[in-house]
């Protein structure tokens, strides 16, 4: 017994002596929240962001910024310049500038999904300008990433910017018969950010930008929730509606050529008309009047979709899931030739607390 | 306590304070069953049958009913463990020699376990990790729960299933960003890949030998049969449910690039308190993989016992020191995936041929004795 | 025993001596006797003060008597007024007759001058006539007992204010006026080669189980010791795992949880000399249980339970949980809090783990000095300690602000624990978490965490398994372990002590259902 106690007690302090691990004491790294990489000439100018704790407890910001031809430089590049270790496991929001997102962002990506400390969770946004400028401002009083993540986050949750992030995006692009996109950020002073509209891809390059005044219809199509607002224009005067509910039916109708049947339950209230409150008559006008402008504004963007061989919404996805040994070539051509029928039916039944 | 019975050779039955009540045999067995295979069979199986290979972790689930089975058949028939069953039928010294083969599987089972245990902390956690340290203390571990005897053992599986159960419910982060339209169409694969993933999967599953040596541990153990096939059922549930799960939530390219499919899964997960949830699923695994390792240690032990009549204090020393050369050995990925294959594919044969090939020469030399 | 007195011979040497004058004095004492009386006994007993041989005479037979005792071990008021008048006015002339005489009853007769130093030293008297072998012994002992007073480690708002005494007999009385049934065995044992203390084994026949009973049995009767001191001895002597650092046998100050101890079928060992019973086969939930519990309602006793037991976990876990996240694995901190941590952390220059140790020895300290201290300068040196230590620590940024919250609260919880050795357990176990959570993380913690379910699990009390009803898992015993459901479901006896009646009362009768407006 005794033996055995001896054993134990000299393989305890070996381990403490010898077991020891790399340790990340929190207040002796650097904590990159933000990750940027922009285009400057062949090179990749890469930037880090990270939060500077000042003893009162209120916080600013640093950005590291290198050039390199990978990635991986980038990091390494930056390394050499702080005087603690940055490490990546709470980056929060990683930017692209527009030049670098046309070219692709796979690689980028790639570098994120290799590395197991960085979490699914991780806001990705395409820069209207270049990302190091949107780093280098300063916003609110949380700090910038702090900003920027809440800023994507609450106008995905509540207002009509589709839900993205790192998973997503990944888990868009992966899947055969559907194209990722992301949310299209421009540093509009040195206190604000605004989300400007869109960047669609066409597998990992950006081919097109959608205005923010479409991205309702976009969230109707791709999202299964929606919160946001859409304004109505009919003989009366223009009225705001805010969706508070949506139903989505997507039917494939027939192969050949592939047609697709999309209804849309909207439920909201009217939270706005520009002129006097509207009786219940006129009320069931703003609804016939916004159903129709979903529709005809859904399949507008479907049919600019088609047009330019981008595929968001997933049909090519939709469609391999309804039949068996699906083929992916033949798709492409058939969906230049596939034919939408969106309708949309709208449900108002609320309209504010005054009579 | 249990100072009896050790050091002297236990051939004959088991005394009632040291078995375990019949329902903790499922546990027992369940515990052996998730392992390290959970973190990632579902790459393994949809390389075959796409996102239906569901269902062929439905139908491989299905055929272990049967192999345990034939186990409790075998056992039943010599009232014993396996290791009777050899050298009743094969004579002391052929029997013997093929239950000296068992020692070596588990112990290299152990070792697999907790390389594949070293693996995950690494790459996940501690870069920086010493294999050699970390496989000593656990091992260390394993030698104390092993030295309090198979209740203890029992013990361990039952708590290393029971604590951190609060794992699954996390899962149902994953489920919100889920697209289950991902596993449409359904039967999209043809009748060969999906015994292809079968194939596969049934050697996730591979842990339920261990009944053929705890047999004699359990009190009644006809009363045992229905919590261990209800046991194998869960373990078949859990690994559907995760599989589709991992399918929705994971389109199929990017299921290819995921070694660890269950933890990336974790990423998704935010509590108000918890950032990140993967550290604390990742530092919880090494409570589930713990019975693992204690079972395997303590039935190598036993059966070297029982061989070479050694106390088991001292066999399960040494086996834990072959484990820990083991694990030292294989530090690269490479070779820890031909450990698992090799493993696997042994433990496969195991199940799968010798299990109903013992059973049927028991039948033999049973009728061929009683005329 | 003859030698016994010949080593302490020195110290009982001054007796009834002035002492300038002592070396003479005692030859001259111990001539006088060793004239008188030569047999060896005597020699060793006379050089203790107390001992005292007064020679009488009768006035009615004219028969002198002796009588010899321990004065500080008899009631000598009893002596004086019940015992020597009749013995010096009543007629006797032989021993049997001093017995009819005597109105005391527990008078022995023998004639074995073996017996002798044992009895006296049990506080009897003893009377020697002239002429006459026989002796008797004429019992008065001299009780030196504390009176009963209110528990003070096992309070409780609620309920009986009774706690048990130094002497056994007080003990076992408090304990049979609550349970006046035959069925209650009190059997007695004498332990220890010097201190020869009486052991009282407490149990109820026909509901106890046997083997329980003879375990216990067996295990005092091995017992080796010189001396006892108190219950806590026996504890950490005949307790399954001696180098364990949980007690395998629960201790109580109250009459009333030892009674319903009893009534479960369980075995109690009563100590001569310790205000405290041991109730035994246990297990770890009982510990966790306060006897006041029985008190409250079940909802509330219930929920009351929960919180110990989450405060028990909160407070072995959450300063190696910070040790690790802090060290180890900022990723897992909210941002918000993030900024919370870092702000406090910055000023401070030691590794998280150095900064723990240092907070943790430091209540470790309060804690020891507050007990060492008489009670009202302890809670003096607790608060100001307190207050002064921690603001002064974080003020001089030798520690952050968050662990000192977090430490204050971990030390709160640890003393939610009712049974007293059971909270030191829980306040120990943090250390070897902390290492390993310095060591290797959260995987360090788990590991350490691993080592302690094995621990219990291999833990018995009595040689029954200690996690029980966890495991092995029994469900119907949970009504009375980590929960306290309402009496009408406490019908049958644990199922852990396999009782020989496992039926407390009829359920039926107690769970009688009357419709609406009956």
């Amino acid at each position: 017994m005794k033996k055995s106690h001896f054993i134990v007690a000299v393989l305890f302090c070996m381990t403490i002596l010898s077991g020891c691990v790399d340790r990340k004491v929190i207040d002796d790294v650097n904590i990159a929240t933000g990750i940027g990489i922009d285009k400057s000439g062949n090179q990749f100018l890469g930037s880090i962001m990270i939060p500077v704790f000042k003893p009162d407890k209120s916080f600013g910001n640093f950005t590291f910024v290198s050039k390199g031809n990978v990635i991986r430089d980038l990091v390494s590049e930056m390394q050499k310049k702080a005087s603690q270790p940055i490490v990546s496991g709470s980056l929060d929001i990683a930017l692209f500038g527009e030049d670098v997102a046309r070219e692709g962002l796979i690689k980028t990506l790639d570098v994120f999904l290799r590395d197991p400390s960085v979490g699914a969770r991780v806001q990705l946004a395409v820069v209207d300008g270049k990302a190091v400028d949107i780093f280098k401002g300063r916003y609110g009083d949380r700090g910038n990433s702090q900003y920027l993540t809440q800023l994507l986050e609450h106008n995905m949750n509540q207002q009509n910017l589709p839900i993205t992030n790192l998973h997503r995006f990944l888990a868009n692009f992966y899947k055969r018969g559907q194209d990722p996109y992301l949310p299209m950020l421009k540093k509009s002073n040195h206190n604000l950010v605004t989300i400007t509209g869109l960047a669609l891809f066409k597998d990992e390059k950006v081919v097109d930008i959608l205005h923010e005044n479409k991205m309702f219809y976009f969230k109707l199509l791709v999202d299964n929730h929606i919160l946001g607002v859409v304004k109505v224009k009919e003989a009366h005067g223009e009225s705001t509606v805010k969706s508070i509910g949506l139903k989505k039916k997507m039917r494939l109708i027939r192969r050949d050529p592939y047609t697709f049947s999309i209804k849309i339950k909207l439920k909201g209230d009217l939270t706005e008309h520009q002129e006097r409150m509207l009786k219940e008559g006129e009320i069931r006008k703003v609804e016939k009047q916004l159903a129709k402008q979903i529709a005809r504004e859904c399949k507008m963007l479907i049919e600019d979709f088609q047009r330019k061989g981008i595929d968001p919404v997933g049909f090519g996805h939709f469609a391999k899931s309804r039949t068996r040994s699906f083929d992916f070539k033949k798709w492409n051509t058939e969906y230049k030739n596939a034919k939408f029928k969106v309708s949309a039916d709208v449900h108002l039944i609320g309209h504010g607390v005054v009579e | 306590m249990n100072k009896e019975g050790r050091g002297v050779m236990i051939q004959g039955p088991v005394q009632e304070r040291l078995q375990i009540s019949p329902f903790m045999a499922a546990y027992v067995i369940i515990s052996m069953q998730i392992g390290i295979g959970v973190l990632g069979f579902q790459r393994i199986i949809a390389k075959d049958a796409g996102t239906d290979a569901w269902i062929s972790v439905i139908g491989a689930g299905l055929t272990i009913h049967i192999i345990v089975w034939i186990m409790y058949k075998i056992c039943e028939t010599v009232n014993g463990d396996v290791l009777d069953a050899n050298v009743y039928l094969f004579g002391k010294i052929i029997g013997n020699s093929i239950n000296t083969l068992f020692i070596f599987y588990y112990t290299v089972t152990c070792a697999a376990v907790l390389g594949g245990l070293f693996e995950i902390i690494r790459t996940w956690m501690f870069q920086s990790l010493s294999s050699f340290w970390f496989a000593a203390v656990y091992l260390l571990l394993g030698i104390y729960i092993v030295y309090g005897g198979f209740r203890t053992v029992a013990g361990i599986s039952f708590f290393g299933l029971v604590i951190p159960f609060y794992l699954l419910f996390s899962f149902g982060f994953a489920l919100q960003y889920g697209d289950f339209t991902n596993l449409l169409p359904l039967f999209d694969h043809s009748f060969i890949q999906l015994v292809k993933s079968g194939y596969h999967m049934s050697l996730s599953y591979l842990g339920y030998g261990i009944l053929l040596f705890f047999y004699p541990f359990i009190k009644k153990p006809e009363q045992s049969k229905k919590f261990v096939h209800i046991g194998l059922l869960a373990t078949t549930f859990i690994y559907a449910a995760l599989a589709v799960i991992t399918f929705a939530y994971f389109p199929l390219g990017l299921l290819e690039k995921s070694i660890w499919a269950t933890l990336e899964m974790w990423k998704i997960v935010r509590l108000p308190i918890l950032e990140r949830f993967e550290y604390l699923g990742i530092a919880n695994w090494a409570l589930i993989l713990l019975p693992n390792i204690a079972l395997s240690l303590w039935v190598a032990s036993r059966v070297t016992k029982r061989i070479f009549h050694i106390s088991q204090k001292k066999s399960v020393i040494f086996i834990a020191l072959a484990c820990l050369i083991i694990v030292v050995l294989i530090s690269t990925r490479e070779r820890l995936n031909v450990l698992f294959d090799y493993t696997a594919l042994v433990g496969f044969a195991l199940a799968y041929v010798y299990t109903p090939l013992l059973y049927f020469s028991l039948l033999i030399k049973k009728k061929v004795k009683a005329k | 025993m003859a030698n016994l007195f010949k080593s302490i011979k020195h110290i009982i040497n001054k007796k009834n001596i002035p002492t300038n004058q002592k070396d003479h004095q005692s030859s001259l004492v111990k001539r006088e006797y060793s004239k008188d009386q030569t047999e060896d006994w005597e020699k060793e007993l006379t050089k203790s003060k107390d001992y005292q041989k007064s020679y009488y005479f009768n006035q009615k037979s004219g028969k002198k008597f002796t009588l010899t005792y321990f004065s500080t071990l008899v009631e000598e008021k009893v002596m004086d007024n019940n015992a020597v008048p009749p013995l010096l006015e009543g007629e006797f002339y032989t021993i049997a007759d001093v017995k009819k005489l005597l109105p005391i009853a527990d008078v022995e007769l023998s004639n074995s001058s073996n017996d002798i130093p044992e009895m006296l030293m049990k506080g009897f008297v003893m009377l020697t006539l002239e002429g006459e072998k026989e002796f008797a012994f004429i019992s008065s002992p001299k009780q030196v007992v504390r009176s009963v007073s209110a528990p003070e480690i096992e309070f409780s708002v609620v309920g009986p204010k009774e706690a048990f005494v130094e002497a056994i007999d007080q003990n076992i009385n408090m304990i049979r006026k609550r349970l006046p049934i035959k069925e209650l065995i009190a059997e007695q044992f004498i332990v220890g080669k010097l201190s020869l203390t009486k052991v009282c084994v407490l149990y109820i026949k026909g509901i106890t189980n046997k083997e329980i009973i003879n375990t216990v049995k067996q295990r005092i009767s091995d017992l080796e010791k010189d001396e006892i001191a108190d219950s806590s001895y026996f504890t950490q002597i005949i307790s399954d795992n001696g180098n364990s650092p949980f007690p395998q046998l629960l201790d109580t100050e109250r009459p009333d949880r030892v009674t319903s101890s009893l009534a479960e079928g369980k075995v109690i060992i009563l100590v001569d000399g310790s205000p405290h019973a041991l109730i035994g086969p246990t297990s770890l939930t009982e510990f966790f249980n306060s006897f006041e519990d029985y008190f409250l309602n079940w909802i509330l006793a219930t929920f009351i339970r929960l919180i110990r037991l989450f405060s028990v976990i909160f407070s072995i876990m959450v300063t190696p949980l910070y040790v690790a996240v802090v060290t180890y694995h900022y990723q897992m901190i909210p941002k918000d809090l993030l900024i919370t941590l870092v702000t406090s952390r910055r000023v401070v220059p030691f590794p998280p783990i150095l900064e723990v140790l240092f907070l943790e020895v430091t209540i470790e300290l309060l804690r020891e000095a507050g007990a060492r201290l008489p009670t009202k300068v302890g809670q003096t040196i607790g608060i100001v300690g307190g207050i002064v230590l921690g603001t002064a620590s974080v003020e001089a940024g030798l520690t952050s602000n968050v662990l000192l919250i977090l430490i204050a609260l971990a030390a709160l919880a640890s003393f939610t624990t009712p049974v007293y050795q059971m909270s030191n357990t829980i306040r120990i176990l943090r250390f070897p978490f902390l290492i390993m959570a310095e060591i290797w993380g959260l995987v360090g913690i788990t590991i350490a965490f691993c080592f302690l379910l094995t621990h219990l699990l291999r833990l018995t009390s009595l040689g029954f398994p200690f996690m029980e009803p966890v495991f092995p898992l029994r469900v119907k015993d949970f009504k009375d372990a980590l929960f306290r459901l309402p009496f009408k479901s406490q019908a049958k006896r644990p199922q852990f002590l396999r009782t020989k009646d496992s039926t407390r009362f009829s359920k039926e009768k107690a769970n009688k259902k009357k419709d609406i407006d009956e």
